[in-house]
């Protein structure tokens, strides 16, 4: 068990791992979200209130979920760090930083598009917006932070700091609408009945891309961390026993 | 099988007047994931591409490290 544990915090092993199944994640990837995103943009009826500007729902709602559920992760693998001192933890909580915040700018924007005609403003400080800003603050600033520092362990443990800390923003996202009087709305139910607000033709085409955009997340993550295995061991054989077998062309990355 | 639900291509685009706010979602939603797939893959050429050359230089110093103790042992013997 404990060998188990080891071989999983081992930094070659993550990368030889992730390089053998990377293919089968981006075929599988590219499917639900190329299938789910048509479908929710052409083959589902219209929002009986908002018309066709409910299709922006199917990127935001993912989007937003996905910006709290990346930084629950990075602040448990800032946690595993700091606790276990394994130093790949600390590697995948680097990479879910500018990850997380590129989402959830995206979560931010795409909700003030939905919300201009929907809501007649494009931003308004009700608590669910506003703590989702203060996510994107908390991203920004563990990115930032870690650049402060030259060594890399203190950096690192400061960003492991910093993000528990912004863990309490999590559930102040999550509950926002239900403890305050918000402009946002609630999370809508879903439903097997078709005369439901929220049926089934609606939410399962949301559901494809909800795993796509999973796929392309763990992509996400998966990459930057192995740039990152092979900084941090660059002197190691194994990494220089690659660097002098792989011949450097141009076709090698597609 | 789900149908189509509008028209013509035409009015698929023009969204029943949401065009903007639906296309530009889209768009933000297409450049980042373009941004966190590509800016990576670019960063580990880089990286591959330094290592490589590291590894040239350090090749290149110890022969000629070796070249110059062959040379000195030569001189020694005479």
């Amino acid at each position: 068990m404990l060998q188990w544990f080891y071989m999983l915090g081992s930094p070659k092993l993550f990368y030889t791992m992730t390089g053998r199944y990377m293919s089968w994640l981006v075929w599988l990837t590219v499917i639900f979200l190329g299938s789910g995103l048509v479908w929710g943009l052409a083959f589902t009826p219209p929002d009986y209130q908002m018309g066709e500007n409910y299709r922006i729902a199917y990127i935001h709602v993912p989007m937003a979920i996905l910006a709290m559920g990346c930084y629950a992760l990075m602040a448990s693998f800032s946690a595993g760090y700091l606790i276990w001192k394994i130093k790949i933890a600390d590697m995948i909580a680097k990479a879910c930083a500018p990850i997380g915040a590129s989402i959830t700018a995206v979560a931010l924007a795409t909700g003030s598009l939905w919300g201009i005609p929907t809501w007649g403003t494009w931003w308004i400080w009700d608590a669910r917006l506003t703590s989702t800003l203060i996510m994107l603050f908390l991203y920004v600033g563990i990115i930032a932070l870690r650049s402060a520092f030259d060594s890399v362990d203190s950096g690192a443990k400061a960003c492991a700091v910093l993000s528990l800390v912004g863990v309490v923003n999590l559930p102040i996202i999550k509950y926002s609408v239900e403890w305050w009087n918000t402009l946002h709305q609630g999370a809508s139910s879903l439903s097997l009945s078709d005369t439901a607000a929220n049926p089934p033709e609606v939410w399962i085409p949301a559901f494809f891309v909800g795993f796509g955009i999973l796929g392309f997340f763990l992509i996400a993550l998966i990459l930057r961390t192995r740039n990152e295995i092979l900084l941090r061991e660059r002197r190691s054989q194994w990494v220089l026993e690659m660097v002098s077998s792989t011949v450097i062309d141009e076709t090698r990355h597609a | 099988m789900p149908d189509f639900q509008f028209q013509s291509l035409a009015e698929f685009f023009a969204m029943g007047g949401h065009a903007l706010y639906v296309w530009s979602s889209y768009g933000v939603f297409a450049l980042m994931i373009v941004f966190n797939i590509v800016q990576p893959i670019l960063a580990n050429r880089k990286i591959f591409q330094q290592l490589k050359a590291r590894l040239a230089r350090e090749e290149n110093m110890a022969a000629t490290a070796a070249v110059t103790i062959a040379a000195v042992t030569i001189k020694g013997g005479e």
